[in-house]
């Protein structure tokens, strides 16, 4: 049954669920700056340095991502990025959020209009 | 071309976060900060990115970022069994092969513990002074300040009459009992010997207020009945040579009464000896009667001489009783301070207060006096115990100096000891254990030290100390304290930095100490310049000591007797002077009063002028060999010299301000009795150097009694001399006690307290010198050791003896020298400071600093050449041959 199934999903915060998502979109690329900025850019809020490193923290410690180091590079003063990648676990979660999402979606019979309409 | 530096991200921002955050987040953090700063410079301006680098920065002090991940293996177990037996075998192995430096440690670390443990003693018996009478905390003395008109306090004292204990606590509720304390002499027969002692006078409440403990007879009625005496056990062996000696009784009389007798006195009490912290010191008690002779007294507010204490209730307000105090005073003695303002033209206001009877024994401004021993300057404990650090630190020196400076031979145990997994703590434990234990060492021979010289001690700081009174939790406490302190204070730094060395460069024999060492050469500075401070301190005081003992006084003491006789009548010293004369070595006989007398007199028609007062005849003058600059002398030529002429001294007229003394008209108002000035006298010093010379009046009114008489001697015929007075005063005067005493010894022991000071002094100087040196000693042992093979090549070089030595002692030299200019001026300031206290001293001489410089560097230099010249000798072969 998919409602058990759901029961058993870890549980992933708004915030979580979107560095989550930008991880798996910048695949393998993704580190704290870098995450800051797509996410400032594709949600449009303000968005701390710290926050990020507490969710990717966060994520890491539920499995859901993985990190390594990557070589040095000269824009940080010759320090290492952590590099952040999606685990199996992490992808599954992702896509059970999609389905649950995409479950309740299909289910609205009047599908929204927009406000103003022409 | 001129390049620019790219902007940097705040430099403080970063020292924080890698302080605080964890070791294993902080690279990617500050990677990130550093790359989001770049890109906002780009994007904004280096102001608003280093604005938001911040902000950024401190989002991360969080506790998430803080904590540190948890070790992968377990850290070593501390306090393995094995390893503190292993410290221990180190430690032994260590001193014991060391066996100089131990030495050294050992005697510096044992002497300066011996001494704080020495002013420890001491602070506690000034702290615990007069606090062992049961009801110490409610016991106050009677005080009282002379207000000014304006409202400004001009003087204060402790002392008070008859009147004030009754009425007081007839008047105030809160004050339950009252004692009056008063110092007086009594003269005592015991057979046909008749001896003057010093006896009190005191209320029958002494023993209910003060915690005085009797061996026999009842504390509640020994002093009830009049003619009852509680004597010490001491007392009670001289005089019956027994203890128990209850209803015996004992002969004594006034001393200063004429017209008294000898009469028997019960002994009702036998008082264990007064404790030695106790300001009360008392042999024989009397009851306070106050006789015929003195019933003018029994009312009179303004006649103050003794002490009087006061037993408080414990809920007291002590502000309200002082203030009910006053209440008291300026009710019943309405009368007499305006007949007083009247008659002697006082206008300060008198106002009583209560001191805490604990108070009194360190007390400047309201000392115990009149009866009251032992009184003590605080000062003298703050040098003490300065002088006690100074040692104390001096040791610790010397042990971080050479623990450090010979930790190279220990590299290779260290940095073994890292390799096969000891952790820093580990040898920060095992070193300051080390340094502990030649703590434990020099602890016991510091008691041992301090047993040895406590006698010497007791006689400098007149005290009565003794070990067992480090029974005491307090005390035990304090010598636990002492005993930490020295341990971490000597072994913490060479701790730290033992176990920090690299074990990498110790095994490969690379580790070398740092050319310049700073801390090492600045301790050694350090202690030499206590060392020169104190050197100048006492060079200072000795010179002030002796110039106060050879100070001309202005008049002579060589050979003249003072003989001390109660009541001497006109009569009496006609007599005695033609008796004694009649020995040809006695050259003058000079009665004059007893004591010292301060009074006033109107000058100028109205202005007072205060005194000292002396009552002499005609030859005391010339007896002491003090001039007549203007006028003439007494003479028995004119009649009238006795009852209307004075004479004064220089002082006397600089302050009346006369340009022509003679003839002018002094007012005794307060007798309605008015004298003739007929000549000056030449300014003596008449008391000690540590008083300015005053306003001095000599008289010759019979109405004031003589009470005492000088005797000029000629030299060398002391011993048949004081025969003869003996034998003439024995007979003149049967009934009265004969003591005599030699001026210029009497004058020499006015400086006692400076001749106390100058060896304190002396001894803490030597101290210092001596562990300053040994510490030296030990270092120029090791720098001679570690540039041995220097000093071997130099010598094959062709160097000479005297050019090695003066290159292995200039270094110490030059430290020693450095330090001179450090202590100069402290010293300069501080026994400037200290000679303010004298009216009459010595100039602040640079020949002392040099003497002190020469004394330093000489000493220095002997201590430090000896291993010079002994390395410059050493065959070079011996040192080149290892290589």
């Amino acid at each position: 049954m998919k409602l058990i199934d759901n029961m058993n999903r870890a549980y992933l915060g708004e915030f979580e669920e979107i560095v989550l998502l930008s991880t798996a979109a910048l695949d393998g690329r993704a580190y704290g700056v870098l995450l800051m900025h797509e996410i400032a850019e594709n949600t449009g809020r303000p968005v701390r340095l710290n926050q990020i490193h507490s969710a990717l923290q966060r994520l890491e410690e539920k499995g859901m991502i993985r990190s390594n180091m990557s070589e040095p590079t000269p824009e940080r003063g010759g320090r290492r990025k952590r590099l952040y990648i999606l685990t199996a676990y992490g992808e599954h979660t992702l896509t059970q959020v999609r389905e649950v999402r995409e479950n309740l979606w299909s289910r609205i019979v009047k599908p929204f209009t927009l406000a103003i309409d022409l | 071309m001129k390049s620019k530096l790219p902007p940097q991200p705040p430099i403080w921002a970063d020292k924080l976060l890698s302080l605080v955050c964890a070791p294993h987040l902080l690279e990617s953090i500050l990677g990130d900060l550093h790359e989001e700063f770049d890109y906002q410079v780009g994007e904004s301006g280096e102001r608003k990115a280093r604005m938001r680098y911040w902000r950024e920065a401190l989002g991360f002090l969080k506790w998430r970022y803080i904590k540190r991940p948890k070790k992968r293996y377990p850290s070593t177990f501390i306090l393995s069994h094995d390893m503190i037996r292993n410290y221990f075998t180190m430690a032994r192995r260590t001193l014991a092969y060391n066996k100089v430096y131990s030495l050294i440690n050992v005697v510096g670390l044992s002497i300066g513990l011996a001494a704080a443990m020495l002013i420890l003693l001491y602070a506690k018996d000034e702290v615990s002074f007069d606090q062992f009478h049961a009801n110490s905390p409610n016991i106050y003395r009677i005080t009282n300040k002379y207000i000014n008109p304006a409202g400004k306090q001009v003087g204060a004292t402790g002392n008070t009459g008859y009147v004030a204990g009754p009425k007081f606590a007839a008047g105030v509720p809160e004050i339950k009992a009252f004692v009056r304390y008063h110092g007086h002499r009594n003269d005592i027969k015991k057979g046909e010997e008749i001896k003057s002692e010093e006896i009190f006078r005191v209320d029958s409440s002494f023993f209910s207020v003060f915690s005085f403990p009797l061996l026999s007879g009842n504390p509640k009625t020994a002093l009830k009945e009049p003619r009852s005496v509680v004597l010490s056990e001491d007392m009670a062996e001289k005089h019956f040579g027994s203890k128990d000696v209850l209803g015996r009784t004992i002969l004594m009389k006034d001393s200063f009464d004429k017209d008294a007798r000898f009469e028997p006195y019960t002994v009702t009490g036998v008082a264990k000896k007064s404790p030695q912290n106790s300001s009360i010191r008392f042999d024989i008690l009397i009851p306070m009667i106050i006789g015929q002779s003195e019933i003018y007294r029994a009312t009179n507010w303004f006649n103050t001489f003794m002490n009087t204490f006061v037993l408080l209730n414990p809920e007291a307000n002590l502000a309200q009783v002082e203030r009910k105090m006053n209440l008291v005073y300026n009710a019943d003695a309405k009368e007499a301070i305006k007949e007083v303002a009247q008659k002697y033209g006082m206008k300060d206001k008198k106002e009583y207060s209560l001191q805490p009877f604990t108070d009194m024994h360190l007390s400047a401004e309201l000392p115990s006096d009149n009866g009251l021993v032992r009184h003590s300057n605080p000062q003298w404990s703050y040098i003490l115990t300065g002088i006690a650090l100074f040692i104390l630190a001096i040791a610790c020196i010397n042990f971080v100096n050479l623990t450090v400076a010979r930790s190279l031979r220990r590299a290779k145990e260290i940095g073994i000891r890292k390799v096969v997994g000891s952790g820093r703590m580990q040898l920060v434990i095992q070193f300051l254990g080390e340094s502990f234990l030649l703590c434990i060492v020099s602890f016991i021979f510091a008691l041992v030290l301090v047993q040895l010289v406590l006698p010497t001690f007791n006689h400098l700081a007149d005290k009565a100390l003794a070990l067992s009174y480090l029974f005491d939790i307090n005390l035990v406490l304090g010598y636990l304290a002492l005993f930490l302190t020295t341990g971490l204070l000597a072994g913490f730094y060479p701790a730290i930095v033992l176990s920090g060395y690299d074990p990498v460069k110790t095994l490969y024999q690379r580790l070398q100490l740092s050319g310049k060492n700073y801390l090492h050469t600045s301790l050694v500075v350090l202690q030499f310049t206590i060392a020169s401070f104190l050197i100048i301190g006492t060079l200072t005081i000795n010179s002030q000591f002796n110039y106060l003992i050879n100070k001309d006084l202005g008049y002579n003491d060589e050979h003249l007797i003072s003989v001390e006789k109660p009541n001497l009548t006109r009569e009496q010293a006609q007599l005695l002077r033609q008796e004694l004369q009649k020995d040809p070595s006695i050259i003058a006989v000079a009665p004059k009063n007893n004591g010292r007398w301060n009074t006033s007199v109107k000058v100028n028609r109205g202005a007072d002028l205060a005194f000292t007062y002396e009552t002499v005849d005609p030859e005391y003058l010339p007896a002491i060999q003090v001039p007549v600059v203007r006028g003439r002398n007494f003479s028995t030529v004119f009649p009238a010299d006795s009852t209307s002429s004075v004479l004064v001294n220089e002082a006397f007229v600089r302050q009346a301000g006369w340009k022509d003394p003679i003839g002018q008209i002094v007012d005794f108002s307060y007798e309605n009795f008015k004298c003739k000035v007929i000549g000056v006298v030449k300014d003596y010093h008449y008391t000690d150097l540590n008083e300015k010379i005053g306003p001095q009046l000599f008289a010759m009114r019979p109405s004031n009694p003589y009470g005492r008489f000088f005797v000029k001697i000629k030299p060398g015929t002391e011993t048949s001399s004081l025969r003869h007075i003996a034998e003439t005063y024995t007979r003149l005067f049967p009934l009265n006690p004969y003591t005599y005493q030699f001026m210029d010894d009497e004058n020499v022991k006015r400086y006692e307290s400076e001749a106390k000071w100058r060896q304190i002094m002396l001894f803490g100087t030597v101290l210092t010198i001596f562990i300053s040196c040994i510490g030296l000693f030990g270092l120029a042992t090791l720098s001679a050791q570690r540039r041995s093979k220097e000093v071997g090549i130099r010598k094959v070089m062709g160097a000479s003896v005297a050019s090695i030595t003066r290159l292995l002692t200039s270094d110490f030299l030059k430290l020693v020298s450095s330090s001179l200019v450090f202590a100069f001026p402290l010293a300069y300031y501080a026994i400037d400071k200290w000679l303010q206290n004298y009216p009459y001293r010595i100039g602040i001489d640079v020949f002392i600093f040099l003497e002190a410089a020469l004394l330093a560097v000489a000493v220095a230099f002997l201590t430090v050449s000896f291993q010079s010249v002994r390395t410059a000798l050493t065959n070079p072969v011996k040192s080149l041959r290892s290589e």
